[in-house]
């Protein structure tokens, strides 16, 4: 069995077991894994002769430590690397994890390391980040894109509304914006909102009107 | 000794400007740009002191011309003195600024303005927590009630300190900002201005680009961000320590009404509605009067005086050259600079700009447009010169062309007089659509091949006050200097030139050369180019020229209807007047001034061609 097939299997059963709180059975690998139940069995057989798992009366599969050790291992280099991917270099997060997929396999213990010493050192002046930082497993396709992958601007909010803000996108506008008090983490409100989108935003205790095209560049949340 | 007042927009440095200086104040653009700086002088202790009136702006290291313009005065130490004004019920947003200011290390005095409103708002401020955290002397006043306004000037130059204050910036840029002072010997505030892109030096903008990248990638931020995020933060902790929130009346809030579609958008159209009405009716009466008082006591009495023909010739161009002017002036900019201070003083001009934003985006231009385009109606020449409230360039040759187009008052007595009077008032009403039809075409035009990026709106709204009478007495007052000072030497020339032109009766060779154009492509009695010629100074002119060339001043029986249509259509589009072109000049420069003279004038061509050809 190849080493990255393996440690793909690992990754797979561990993550399977900390989301769902019980073990995996064979049809449920084979669901998240994407492949036919006779190749997972095989698979599994292999697997538990090189002492990763054991397979109980009930098919459910479970990790021996030497597994465990190593799914964790792997799901932690996936999920820095995919992190690094998206939120550093941009890529959009379903091809992040694909790549992330790929090079967890050869990737050091080292470089994973400093690697996720350098984004924890970053976070700080990060506005978004950590609760952006979605495991994935291999194999899952389709990656289930929620708000947090498409940041809401302020023209998603209504009136009323107090909202922190996350960030500027394009240069343009963001000078004048910044000088204005709106910085990642200022708390803002929205004052009025009118049909045309045009907004009245209070900042720093201060009314700015913007234009429409101006608010869809400020990327927003709630307060939570 | 020279003192300069600097600050955010709308901190009541005009105010605390006029108060110091009273009305002995000239406006000087400042070399290399169109930004005009206000400069008075005050006699202090027997000394004389020049005060400047920086313009507003809200940082020191952005692109637009007022925040180059105060950042290369700052940089070359053009005053010895800043006197930073700073708004006391938004300090917080104002001490960014005065976090930049300090960067440049000025002799400086914090001046918190506003205090009334503030106190109001409940808000107590700290006077020796605050001058101990900046390192400078604060002084309180309230410019509107003139409260403490007289100790500015003791305190500025009995105290006012070098200001050692340095925000503290994020480590990396810290170390960014040594490295650079270290490598290339510049100075702080410089390397600051070079991480974030802005500044003359290759070397250093190179270097600084590099370090930038570097700093970019490991904060995930741009350099801009990190230290306008520092700056921030460090005005929001001095601002905490000095501001204390007390107990606050609940007023009620006038934007509920101003700022909604209804009654916002109705209130808009009211106000703007009186406005035009106020400059058109009041500007046309008074400009009645004048002409007439001037024809009667002056010019009549000039003639009568039997001088030589060729001085008389002479004179009497003169006369009219300023009876064009005053015409103007008084009439039309003093009433119109009435009304837009009053807008502009009570702070509903942002709320008029949100409203009008997005009808003024087809256009090409946004909601502070509004404004001149209004007041076109009335009179071009307070129209453009009020274009200066436009931020960007590319907003302002759009809005100067339109402005030009617009059927002024002195139009409106053209088709008036001649169209709705001999040829039909539906026929007037015609001529309206057709201006109206290539406005929208022009500025569809315009707002695609202008030069420029159209910047989206972003405008702080006023606070909502009651406007200063002295105020804006001296700023109308201003204006109208400024105007009789830009224009009239161009109206009295041009008018001397026409006379010794007529004097050496060059008039009918005039006439003959430009025939091909009137006769032949336009369709009227050659007379007309002449009237056409007259039309400059004042558009009615040209209704009044061809009367007097005429013969009659019914002109239905020596012309056609479609001679006078064509003739009102092509006096309405035609070259603006020369008042108006020397406001465009001063503002925008000779070739903007050119081509939209020469638009115009192909325009009023073309069109008058076309009725020509259409309607024979």
């Amino acid at each position: 069995m190849q080493p990255s097939l393996r440690e793909d299997y690992l990754e797979a059963i561990q993550h399977f077991t900390i989301l769902n709180g019980h073990s995996p059975r064979p049809h449920d690998l084979a669901a998240v894994l994407g492949k036919p139940e006779s190749e997972i069995q095989s698979n599994l057989g292999d697997l538990r002769e090189s002492g990763d798992i054991t397979i109980a009366g009930d098919t459910s599969i479970n990790l021996t430590k030497t597994g465990r050790l190593t799914g964790e291992c792997v799901m932690k280099k996936h999920e820095t690397l995919q992190f690094f991917l998206s939120e550093i270099l941009g890529m959009d997060s379903s091809s992040a994890s694909s790549e992330a997929c790929t090079l967890e396999h050869s990737v050091s213990d080292e470089t994973v390391d400093r690697l996720g010493n350098y984004l924890k050192k970053t976070r700080p002046f990060g506005n978004n980040g950590a609760d952006r930082q979605k495991p994935a497993v291999c194999g899952y396709t389709g990656a289930t894109c929620d708000e947090s992958c498409t940041p809401s601007s302020l023209l998603d909010f209504n009136e009323g509304d107090e909202l922190v803000v996350r960030g500027i996108l394009g240069q343009s506008c963001a000078k004048r914006l910044l000088d204005l008090g709106v910085v990642p983490g200022e708390k803002v409100k929205i004052r009025r909102k009118l049909g045309t989108h045009a907004l009245v935003l209070q900042v720093k205790g201060c009314d700015v009107a913007l234009s429409p095209e101006i608010a869809a560049a400020v990327s927003v949340e709630r307060i939570p | 000794m020279k003192i300069a007042l600097l600050g955010n927009p709308g901190a009541g440095k005009s105010l605390i400007f006029n108060q110091l200086t009273g009305l002995g104040v000239e406006v000087n653009r400042y070399p290399g740009s169109s930004v005009c700086l206000e400069c008075g002088n005050v006699c202090y202790k027997k000394e004389k002191i020049e005060i400047v009136d920086l313009p507003g702006i809200y940082s020191l290291d952005g692109s637009s011309e007022e925040e180059i313009l105060v950042r290369k005065f700052l940089e070359s130490g053009g005053a010895d003195i800043i006197v930073a004004v700073l708004d006391a019920t938004k300090l917080e947003r104002n001490l960014y600024l005065f976090s930049q200011v300090a960067e440049f290390s000025p002799k400086i005095i914090a001046i918190v303005n506003m205090i009334d409103v503030a106190e109001r708002q409940g808000l107590v401020i700290d006077v020796d927590t605050l001058s101990a955290r900046l390192g400078v002397p604060v002084l309180l006043t309230a410019a509107s009630e003139g409260r403490d306004i007289d100790r500015i000037l003791p305190l500025a130059l009995g105290s006012a300190r070098v200001v050692t204050l340095q925000v503290p910036y994020d480590h990396h840029i810290e170390a960014a900002l040594k490295s650079l002072e270290k490598t290339l010997g510049t100075p702080r505030y410089k390397n600051l201005l070079a991480l974030q892109g802005t500044g003359e030096e290759h070397m250093l903008l190179d270097t600084a680009g590099a370090i930038a990248h570097e700093i970019e990638l490991r904060h995930r931020m741009s350099v801009r961000q990190i230290i306008a995020t520092n700056r921030h933060n460090f005005a929001r902790k001095v601002a905490a320590a000095a501001v204390r929130q007390g107990d606050q009346k609940k007023t009620y809030d006038l934007d509920s009404l101003l700022t909604r579609v209804f009654p916002g958008v109705p209130i808009l159209i009211a106000i703007l509605f009186f406005l035009l009405l106020f400059v058109f009716v009041i500007g046309s009466w008074m400009q009645v009067i004048i002409v007439q008082l001037f024809t009667t006591y002056i010019i009549l009495p000039f003639g009568a005086m039997g001088l030589p023909p060729f001085v008389d010739r002479i004179g009497f161009s003169v006369l009219i050259a300023l009876e064009a002017g005053l015409g103007i002036a008084f009439p039309f900019i003093f009433t119109f600079y009435l009304g837009l201070s009053l807008l502009e003083d009570t702070g509903y001009m942002t709320r008029a700009a949100f409203l009008a934003d997005r009808a003024m985006h087809r256009l090409g231009l946004h909601g502070e447009a509004i404004i001149p385009m209004v007041i076109g109606f009335g009179c071009t020449v307070p129209a453009v010169m009020s274009l200066r409230i436009l931020k960007t360039r590319r907003e302002q040759t759009i809005a100067a062309f339109l402005i030009s187009m617009v059927p002024c008052s002195a139009r409106t007595v053209v088709i008036a007089g001649i169209v709705a009077a001999f040829v039909g008032i539906i026929w007037a009403f015609s001529i309206y659509l057709i201006v109206f039809v290539l406005l929208i075409l022009t500025a569809v035009l315009l707002s695609r091949i202008t030069p420029g990026e159209q910047f989206g709106m972003i405008v702080e709204m006023s606070v909502l006050r009651r406007p200063q009478v002295r105020l804006v007495l001296a700023k109308s007052w201003l204006r109208i200097k400024e105007f009789l000072f830009i224009a009239m030497p161009l109206l009295i020339i041009t008018s001397i030139a026409l006379g010794i032109f007529q004097y050496f009766g060059l008039t009918d060779l005039f006439q003959q050369m430009v025939a091909p154009v009137t006769v032949t492509l336009l369709g009227l009695p050659d007379y007309a180019s002449t009237a056409l010629l007259f039309g400059v100074f004042r558009k009615e002119l040209a209704f009044e020229t061809l009367a007097i060339l005429a013969g009659t001043a019914d002109l239905g029986s020596v012309m056609t209807g479609t001679e006078l249509y064509t003739f009102a259509i092509v006096s309405v589009l035609f070259i603006p007047c020369v008042s108006t072109i020397a406001v465009l000049y001063r503002q925008l420069g000779a070739r903007i001034t050119a081509l939209i003279s020469i638009y115009t004038v192909f325009l009023g061509f073309f069109v008058g061609a076309i009725i020509n050809i259409l309607m024979k």
